[in-house]
């Protein structure tokens, strides 16, 4: 998974490098093991490295460029005429880059995969493109009269004080240059929204997938209330995802709304860590609860998702040790069961002990009084959309690639 | 009757239209720079004559008026009023529309605006600070590295305006550098002493208010709203505006009564201010540019001696009242004798450039369209000629936008026929056009709604217009 930018002046007094640095930081949620950019002055130079956003130094200069920050090495990737980053899967990239660089349209039509992606070209234009499907999110956006910006979410464009304009449209391609903003439907739109954009990719102050992030947080939180209301003196999430599920699911009910967690040290999302020693101690070191917050109490814990469950079972056993009288384990996404394709980071089955184990076997091994998923039809619900995918959920992919 | 008409672009082709169709039958004489179709069309079929010459030079305009010996006269663009077109005219004798070049000086010194709106505390003003040496500007921009607008001091053809938003103070290094440096390039667009105006920045939605005057009365047409940025989705550098939407009503969707009124009253205290300043009572348009902010509501982003172009595209087609007789009881001081029609449906104007607008001048001039008027008319849409010239039968470029598209109905299906219409124009250049205008007014309703929170809190709390930045050096400004 990954988060991707685009940006140009529309005049050469610009230097762009610090606006593109601080649009990936603000993308850098979205994965951060490699982040790369390429910049755009007479020629097309690039920095790539296996770090995130915030430590990659590059002292490049240009009116015009594209970053990536995301779990995969070696982007962006460029030869002389063409560099692209890309969120998704992309096969055959370099031939992809080849075919760009002669006729774009062409490229976009025959490219095999599931993505979004941005292009810059040496002739200064930013190209977006979101495939048919729009499993990845892309929008469009602006810097006052100085610069157009292509971007996974939003908020690469508000933290350097621009502003969003809208999403890039399944199936089309934009085109910014210094002449013009073009725009050309490639294919048919034949939309499957991620749905894990919605329960924990994109950030609560995202707009992605047509819909406002929060906002649909909160819905889910509410659906989860219905689904299962448990007779609990507290709820609490875990942060930053999951807050308005509980939100949502206090409100619904009545509960208390306490916050259960405070952090140490940068947000780093645990689910994506691969050594599982670091997970353990990851999770700990990161993620602190406040006793005063669950002592006494009977705890209504609520997350995101659950892969191994190894975080949440550390996070039980803290409440527990912290004299919480129960937990309630509440998770405000269907079960993962099975590997995502296009490119969100969704183990195989094998290590998804949704896709192995009872729903009573699960909650022995967390230590939990009792669990509940949210249900297919209640994600459906709260999205209110019915064109998504929901692949890693029930092994149904919109897409073959 | 005869009217003589100076200008040459699609304001002035919508001004010659209504003249040309008017009920009392004037005929229509015209001094353009070059042939503009649409006000060639309007001069024949009036029985006029249509002239070509430097709209700027007074002798010039003198000439045409001895030649034509109009009854009264028109003055489309704001240049000619800053040359004193206007009062070569009143000096012949002729009734005009068009403020005299002392008045017009309101929209010509942004500088002499500014302080004329302090001097009478005319309500939706910014505070300011000019310059008269670059250096002192960029070092006011990197000690205070607020948010701020960067003009040149005075009217270079609606260029080199530089707006920076500076709320991420880790990135106010970049911006500001970026500021500095253009702050040579609009100074050096600038003749007089003073080179560079900064304001104070402020947000919210645009519109414009039209008013007329013949020094007594003031007469205000519908708002309109004007696109600024070049490129579909509104991103792109600044443009003489890309279009335009007016209505429902004399509103526009996302203005009330209450700010329509308030917008009317800066206006009229600012053009009395004038008067007073100059000594004679300012007589034409004068439209404030505003913008809807928590500051002050309506607040004044700067006035134009003139209609807006492309807002006049969107505003005449919906007076279903003679257009052309209000602007000859203008020249004639008899305005209290106008009446107004507006219609309910709202208007799109969508503009048409050629590829290298607004950046590459160059390749935007000399290239061919061609188009089907009566066919686009057919399919609802109205075209207004703007830099484009008639030569030899074709139709050539003058590097800016050549063609004002407006259709009438709610702001969808204005839309949607224009979507139609563009697709009936050829050439042999790429198109630059907006789909989107009349598409976000949802938008700059949420934007209005707000601002309105904060600037109606401000008048709870008496604090209107009230704001200042400090620096450490500079002190509080
Ligand atoms: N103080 C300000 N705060 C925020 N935005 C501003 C400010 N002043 C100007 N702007 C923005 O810049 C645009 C151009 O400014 P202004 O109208 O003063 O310049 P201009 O060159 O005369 O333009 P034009 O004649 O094309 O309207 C405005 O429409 C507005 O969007
Ligand atoms: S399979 Fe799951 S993670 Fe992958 S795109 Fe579909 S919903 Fe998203
Ligand atoms: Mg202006």
């Amino acid at each position: 998974m990954a988060g991707i930018v685009g940006l140009l002046a529309f005049d050469k007094v610009w230097n762009i490098s610090r606006f593109l640095y601080y649009s990936m930081i603000g993308l850098q949620h979205r994965g951060y093991a490699s982040s790369g950019v390429v910049m755009l002055n007479q020629e097309m130079r690039s920095v790539t490295r296996d770090v995130s956003p915030e430590d990659l130094e590059f002292q490049l200069e240009g009116w015009a460029g594209i970053g990536y920050t995301g779990s995969r090495r070696g982007y962006p990737i460029h030869n002389d005429e063409v560099a692209i980053v890309v969120d998704g899967v992309l096969r055959e990239p370099e031939n992809f880059l080849k075919t760009f660089a002669r006729d774009r349209e062409r490229a976009l039509e025959e490219a095999k995969g599931a993505f979004s992606l941005i292009a810059m070209t040496r002739d200064g234009e930013i190209v977006g493109y979101r495939d048919e499907t729009g499993v990845r999110p892309l929008s469009l956006g602006g810097f006052g009269f100085d610069m157009g910006i292509i971007a996974s979410e939003p908020v690469a464009m508000s933290v350097i004080g621009g502003d969003f304009r809208r999403e890039v449209m399944p199936g089309e391609m934009v085109t910014i240059s210094s002449l013009n903003v073009k725009s050309t439907q490639i294919k048919e739109p034949r939309k499957a929204y991620c749905s894990i954009e919605y329960v924990y990719q994109a950030r609560i102050d995202s707009v992605v997938n047509e819909s406002n992030v929060y906002e649909t947080r909160v819905r889910i939180g509410e659906q989860l209330a219905e689904e299962k209301p448990i007779e609990a003196d507290t709820v609490i999430g875990v942060p930053d995802t999951a807050l308005p599920f509980a939100v949502g699911y206090s409100r619904k009910l009545g509960l208390q709304l306490d916050l259960g967690f405070t952090r140490t040290g940068s947000p780093i999302r645990t689910m994506l860590a691969s050594d599982s020693f670091l997970k353990i101690v990851g999770v700990q070191l990161k993620l602190n609860p406040i006793k005063s917050a669950v002592f006494g109490k009977r705890v209504v814990l609520i997350d995101d998702s659950m892969v191994t469950g190894t975080t949440l079972k550390n996070t039980i056993m803290s409440l527990r040790r912290l004299g919480a009288k129960e937990v309630h384990v509440l998770i405000g996404s269907p079960k993962l069961i099975s590997a995502c394709p296009y490119g969100i980071e969704v183990p195989e089955d094998k290590e998804l002990i949704a896709a192995n184990l009872s729903e009573e076997e699960i909650a022995k091994v967390l230590g939990a009084d009792s669990i509940h998923w949210l249900s297919l039809e209640g994600l459906s619900r709260a999205i209110s959309k019915s064109t998504l995918c929901t692949g890693c959920m029930t092994k149904r992919y919109p897409k073959v690639i | 009757m005869k009217v003589l008409l100076v200008g040459d672009g699609a304001r002035e082709h919508a001004m010659a239209e209504a003249l040309a169709s008017s009920p009392q039958g004037y005929r229509v004489y015209a001094l353009s720079s070059y042939v503009n179709p649409g006000i060639r069309e309007a001069v024949n079929r009036t029985g006029g004559e249509y002239t070509q010459g430097n709209i700027n030079s007074r002798e010039e305009v003198a000439k045409a008026i001895k030649r034509f010996n109009p009854d009264f006269g028109v003055v489309g663009p704001e240049d000619p009023l800053f040359h004193g077109v206007a009062d070569e005219f009143r000096k012949n004798g002729i009734p005009v529309v068009g403020p005299n070049m002392a008045g017009a000086e309101i929209e010509r010194s942004k500088v002499w605006m500014r302080q004329l709106m302090w001097k009478y505390r005319i309500d939706g003003r910014l505070r300011f600070r000019s310059f008269t040496s670059l250096e002192e500007a960029s070092r006011f921009i990197v000690e205070y590295g607020g948010s701020v607008a960067v003009k040149p001091a005075e009217q270079v053809g609606g260029k080199g305006v530089k707006v920076v938003a500076d709320i991420q103070a880790y990135l106010s290094n970049e911006k500001r550098r970026a500021l500095s440096k253009s702050v040579d390039e609009i100074g050096s667009l600038v003749k007089n002493e003073v080179k560079i105006i900064i304001e104070e920045k402020v947000d919210g939605p645009e519109y414009t208010l039209h008013v007329l005057t013949d020094g007594h009365t003031f007469l205000p047409l519908p708002l309109a709203q004007d696109y600024k940025h070049a490129y579909q989705d509104g991103i792109g550098p600044e443009t003489g505006g890309m279009g335009s939407v007016s209505g429902p009503g004399r509103l526009l969707p996302f203005i009330n009564e209450e700010e329509y009124e308030k917008t009317l009253k800066i206006v009229q205290d600012t053009a009395r201010a004038i008067g007073q300043e100059t000594g004679e009572s300012y007589r034409g348009f004068i439209s404030g540019q505003m913008m809807l902010t928590e500051l002050w509501g309506p607040t004044v982003i700067e006035f134009y001696s003139r209609m807006g172009d492309p807002e006049t595209s969107a505003i005449i087609p919906r007076i279903t009242s003679d257009f052309g007789y209000l602007l000859q009881l203008t020249a004639e001081e008899r305005l209290t004798q106008a009446k107004l029609e507006v219609r309910m449906e709202p208007s799109v104007v969508r503009a048409v450039a050629p590829l290298g607008y607004p950046l590459r001048r160059d390749m935007a001039t000399g290239k061919e369209i061609s188009l089907d008027v009566k066919a686009m008319r057919e399919k609802g849409c109205l075209v207004y000629f703007g830099s484009i010239s008639y030569e030899g039968g074709k139709l050539v470029t003058k590097g800016s936008r050549a063609l004002e598209l407006v259709a009438l109905g709610d702001f969808e299906e204005s839309s949607r026929k224009l979507d139609g219409c563009i697709k009936m124009i050829s050439a042999n250049t790429e198109l630059v056009y907006r789909t989107d205008i009349g598409r976000t007014l949802g938008e700059q309703v949420e934007k209005a709604e707000i601002v309105r929170y904060s600037y109606q809190n401000r008048i709870r709390r008496n604090s209107l217009g009230v704001s200042a930045d400090w620096a450490p050096n500079g002190g509080l400004w």
